[in-house]
């Protein structure tokens, strides 16, 4: 697809909706008034996801309320920003408060670190943001071709240096904000700029990047983050507490297009190390440059950094940054990964103070099985806990100062929570699904709403083997976006259509290798079929330490196709 | 038709003639025809009358088919568009020109909102011999199956006897500009002929007339978290029904069959007892299911029903089976003998909500649950129960119920329909009625419920009027989104310097809904927004007002 007269690509619809947007305004303004219908103007719909929003229907219902002459039942999803994934205890009380009052009452944390509320009609959007306003909290970037929420290892007793590493989440997630008074003018009902020239945005332009963009920290040895799925990983290199610098991983990026052989997951290649704060910032900030003039912008299938470095070649791609730097990257050091988890239940920091990583299973903080949102928002009105979200939609209860510890402990056993952590089985604690049906416009079949049950039916065939305290990983997305980071599962799930689903195994259990797609469109008797033999021999055949990601890997034999 | 000589003349003239020439007095005969006027014509056919239908998954082909409908009605057209989810696949053996836009889905499936449309043309074995169709579809040439739901369906349409009257068109995701010349081209594909002149309103005879029909559809239009429950239904008939957008639908209700089955079990009698009525005798099954009214009982009733009885009654109105059970009588004799206290069943009314303009052999009414409670049972009444009873395939009998005080002005006047809740059953009318006959004045709609998400009734079909310029101003208020109360009079107020130019320039402003407080707080309003626009002191507000009242500017259908 290019232009006949010049040969050059035509850019997507998209591009040409942002470059006219004026700073991402769109019509918005006019959209928001339109009393019929429930829906904003469609190129708007490309902008709000800028302001970290995503217009939605419930898909159940399409059907029945079109019968009805009702439109679809559209509402909005809102994503915070939150760099790191903090909230102190009042901004956990407003939210609570807020998700009651304009959305479904469900608080999910997303596998970035962050919350988002779901089913807010348009006419709740702008009291939702002014809401959130008020605690200074705001979803800017949440979503669309821009930086998204910047993610960093979540759990403090990681290091010495944690939060010193933490910080940067902060720093990066500033630098690489949009400038553009926009989401003030059209949320807040704050006035117009009157100098249009402090909207000049360096780094965006007016074309924003290609695609999404996301940038991971992590402190080795823990993998939490699942560094190499993101298109910048900073692993941070430590001298015992000191903070040395970060090897910089670039590329990686997980979702795929079914039927589309040109799309394809990629993990992060580590192309060297970067000590200075200074040095780092800039390097981070010229990587997002090369991308935004280098990433194609015809075909949003190719758009992601990960295809501009295959295209380009990492050589070539890494000298433009190092160019644009003005220095070159020091050669990688040395660094492992030992492990890729949350620390569930009670730890101590280097400091003394307190951790409690509650199990949230998919990350759906709600009052169903156990009353997780009842006890979250009591522990939040003591003031004595902050709150930490983990990139596997888990929550850390944090920084408890020791003599606040009983006061904390006795709301989770009031609402027997502790031993809902304790109870679930490591797959179940570790497991990922993403939002899908009825809600994800993306989806085609089940996620979140489905792998508890999933996962419920193959605990005995576990049992069976004696592997109920194996963490095998399992993940499943209602489509090949790689949301919720299948492909980097042991077992990986993603959808294909209604109760059918790729089965992808063999990856590791530390996000340094893929899985492969083993099996195409089984659904759940097909999926147990084929899991229970491999569960079977690879209790009876597995070495020490070797995780079933790595036998099947190790194995191929094992898995007969059909 | 021609005598034999004048016959053998013309085939001599046209063995003589080359195939050109022949081309060429067919166009000038033809011309000759049309400009010797409709008495020599056929009857003129409006000329672009088609049904546009969409499949649509991002929005592109709905957006596509709104733009195409006001292109085509701005060109003289008459356009239905519907999406193919809101479609009844049935009604294609009725459509004569079709234009079909519609994309594909993942991998090269119909959009999920079309599915039941495209299901239901891969299934059927009626053929459509008498349809002609035009179809666009859209797609992505990323990806292998390029259109491949719109190639599917044009194939199936083909193979069911349907003619295509322009080639299949595929347009990629730059549709824009292709997808335009295609339609303005199938625009003009249709014969231009003269504008059809206005056909006058059909007189309806003075004497009732039953009508048979059957019922089509039956959709509650509530969305499924509201409190209410308004059903639409749809009556298909044999022959045109003639009424006019304002009429209502009266029907004789029956009562249920299982409702009388018990009374006769209490009366331990047998169904087919003979009773004497009026001068006649007829079985006591049949008066208990269609003469009496058993519902309800006015107090004198009961109170009669104690005499006869001799049980202590409390002055209560009740359901003849109630009372039967609590307060038995002594024997069937006493039962017929109470019967002569029983009334007959009145017919109940129903607002109509289509327009014969815009139908033929169709007539839609619009009954909310709640309506037998706040509009007495003489008007409106229809138990819920019935109402669900109503299924696909029941047949009703029927007659028009004139409301002669309630009609839409000329064509050129411009109209202000305030219609909350089931108020909107006469104002979908008057809507379709000015689109169907391309009325040249503006239409303003106002309407009002409790939420937008679940009860605004008909509203695919308003954003259609609104997108393709048949409804010029829409304003809706919701009286349970946010924590005061709003109603129509607020959205009345909040417009009000353009309300009350419209009303200054003739316009004529129809109320249809509850008479208090609704109606009430309307014609207040109106009184407000005049004195606060015109300059007339409140007294003349008030004068000016009920002089627009007298003079049938404004019409209230209120109950």
């Amino acid at each position: 697809m290019s232009n006949p007269k010049t040969g050059e690509p035509n850019l997507s619809q998209v591009e040409k909706i942002k470059m006219k947007s004026d700073g991402l305004r769109g019509s918005l303004a006019e959209s928001l008034q339109d009393q019929l219908t429930g829906a904003l103007r469609e190129e708007d719909q490309s902008l709000i996801k800028h302001h970290g929003m995503y217009q939605q229907d419930d898909r159940d219902l399409r059907e029945s309320r079109a019968q009805k002459k009702l439109e679809w039942l559209y509402s909005y999803m809102i994503r915070l920003r939150l760099p790191g994934g903090f909230l102190n205890p009042s901004q956990w009380v407003a939210l609570h408060h807020i998700a009651g009052e304009h959305s479904t009452g469900v608080i999910k944390i997303t596998t970035r670190q962050t919350i988002q509320l779901h089913g807010i009609l348009k006419s709740h959007l702008k009291p939702t943001l002014k809401a959130f306003a008020t605690q200074r909290l705001d979803s800017i970037a949440a979503c669309g071709d821009v930086n998204r929420n910047v993610i960093c290892s979540a759990h403090p007793k990681q290091s010495r240096a944690h939060e010193e590493v933490f910080a940067y989440a902060d720093k990066i997630s500033t630098l690489a904000l949009p400038r553009t008074n926009a989401y003030y003018e059209i949320w807040l009902d704050r006035e117009a700029l009157t100098n249009k020239e402090e909207e000049i945005d360096p780094l965006y332009q007016d074309r924003y990047l290609p695609r999404k963009f996301k940038i991971a920290i992590c402190i080795p040895p823990n993998n939490d983050v699942d560094v190499f799925a993101n298109d910048i990983g900073l692993i941070a290199i430590l001298d015992g507490d000191k903070l040395l610098g970060f090897n910089v991983a670039i590329g990686g990026g997980l979702g795929t297009t079914h039927g589309n052989a040109d799309t394809y997951p990629r993990l992060a290649t580590v192309i060297g190390f970067v000590a200075s704060e200074e040095k780092i910032l800039k390097a981070v900030y010229e990587i997002i440059t090369v991308q935004r003039d280098f990433g194609n912008r015809s075909d949003r299938k190719q758009a992601r950094l990960k295809y501009t470095i295959d295209r380009m070649g990492l050589d070539a791609f890494k000298s433009e940054v190092e160019k644009r730097c003005g220095f070159e990257f020091e050669p990688a050091k040395p660094f492992s990964f030992s492990e890729r988890t949350d620390y569930f239940g009670w730890h101590q920091n280097h400091e003394g103070n307190w951790y409690y990583t509650l199990f949230v299973e998919n990350g759906r903080i709600a009052d169903e099985n156990r009353a997780i949102k009842t006890a979250l928002y009591e522990a939040a009105q003591t003031g004595k806990t902050n709150f930490r979200f983990t990139a596997n939609q888990k929550v850390i209860l944090s920084d408890i100062h020791p003599s606040d510890k009983k006061a904390i402990e006795q709301i989770l056993e009031k609402y027997d929570l502790i031993k809902h952590t304790d109870e679930a089985i490591p797959m179940r604690q570790n497991a990922i699904a993403c939002v899908a049906l009825n809600t994800c416009p993306l989806a085609l079949a089940e996620g979140q709403r489905y792998l508890p049950t999933l996962i419920s039916k193959l605990e005995p065939l576990l049992k069976k083997y004696k592997l109920e305290n194996d963490p095998i990983s399992i993940r499943m997305t209602g489509c090949p976006n790689g949301c919720g980071r299948p492909y980097l599962a042991e077992i990986g799930l993603i959808g294909t259509s209604y109760g059918r689903y790729n089965l992808h195994l063999g990856g590791d259990r530390l996000g340094e290798r893929l899985n492969e797609k083993k099996y195409e469109q089984v659904n759940e008797e097909e999926i147990i079929s084929i899991l229970d033999p491999l569960f079977k021999k690879y209790a009876a055949a597995k070495k020490k330490y070797q995780s079933f990601g790595d036998f099947i890997h190790q194995n191929p034999e094992l898995v007969t196709t059909r | 038709m021609l005598s034999e000589g004048r016959l053998r003349t013309l085939n001599d003239f046209i063995e003589k003639t080359t195939k050109e020439e022949l081309i060429w007095i067919n166009g000038y005969i033809a011309g000759l025809i049309s400009s010797a006027g409709p008495s020599v014509a056929e009857p003129a056919q409006p000329s672009k009358k088609f049904t546009i239908l969409y499949g649509t998954d991002t929005g592109n082909s709905k957006k596509l088919a709104l733009e195409f409908t006001a292109l085509a009605k701005k060109q003289g057209g008459k356009v239905k568009v519907s999406g193919m989810d809101a479609y009844k696949p049935e009604d294609l053996a009725q459509e004569k020109q079709l234009c079909i836009i519609m994309s594909t889905h993942g991998d090269g499936d119909p959009p999920p909102a079309a599915k039941k449309f495209y299901d239901h043309l891969m299934e059927t074995g009626t053929q459509y011999p008498n349809l002609e169709f035009a179809l666009l579809a859209l797609g992505d040439s990323s990806y292998p199956l390029f259109c491949k739901a719109g190639e599917e369906v044009h194939n199936r349409l083909l193979a069911l006897g349907a003619t295509s009257v322009f080639p299949l068109q595929k347009c990629d995701i730059d549709y824009q500009e292709e997808a335009n010349n295609w339609f303005q081209l199938y625009l003009n594909s249709f014969p231009s002929a003269a504008p059809a002149p206005p056909v006058p309103p059909k007189k309806a005879p003075h004497t009732k007339k039953w009508y048979s029909g059957v019922i089509k559809t039956n959709i509650n239009l509530n969305g499924h978290t509201s409190s209410k429950e308004t059903h639409h239904l749809e009556i298909r008939t044999l022959e045109p029904v003639l009424y006019e957008p304002g009429d209502a639908l009266g029907v004789i209700p029956k009562n249920r069959k299982s409702t009388v089955d018990e009374i006769l079990s209490l009366l331990q009698v047998d169904s087919n007892l003979s009773v004497p009525y009026k001068g006649s005798a007829y079985t006591l099954s049949n008066l208990l299911t269609q003469t009496f009214n058993i519902c309800h009982l006015k107090e004198s009733q009961v109170q009669k029903y104690a005499d006869l009885t001799g049980h202590e009654i409390p002055k209560v109105r009740m359901d003849l089976l109630d009372l039967l059970k609590i307060y038995p009588v002594r024997n069937s004799r006493q039962f017929i003998e109470f019967t002569a206290h029983l009334t007959e069943q009145l017919p109940r009314l129903y607002s109509i909500c289509s327009s014969p303009q815009a139908r033929e052999f169709e007539i839609h009414i619009l009954v909310g649950k709640n309506s037998f409670e706040a509009q007495g049972e003489n008007r409106f009444g229809l138990c819920s129960e019935q109402l669900n009873e109503l299924y696909e395939g029941t047949p009703v009998e029927f007659y028009i119920h004139k409301n002669k005080s309630f009609r839409l002005p000329s064509p050129d006047t411009d109209v202000i329909l305030i219609g909350p809740g089931t108020g909107i059953a006469p104002m979908r009318a008057f809507i379709e009625d000015r689109d169907a006959s391309g009325a040249s004045g503006r239409n303003w709609l106002i309407f009002g419920e409790q939420h937008f998400v679940s009860d605004f009734y008909y509203q695919t079909e308003i954003q259609q009027y609104a997108s393709t310029g048949i409804l010029h101003q829409v304003d809706l208020a919701w009286s349970r989104d946010q924590k005061e109360k709003q109603y129509v009079q607020h959205r009345m107020r909040e417009k009000g310097e353009e309300l009350y130019e419209w009303l200054r320039g003739g316009a004529h402003v129809f109320v249809s809904g509850t008479r208090s407080p609704m109606s009430e707080d309307v014609e207040k309003a109106w009184i407000d927004i005049i004195y606060t626009h015109s300059g007339k002191s409140a007294p003349e507000s008030e004068a000016w007002w009920n002089e627009i009242k007298e003079s049938g500017q404004y019409k209230a259908d209120v109950y």
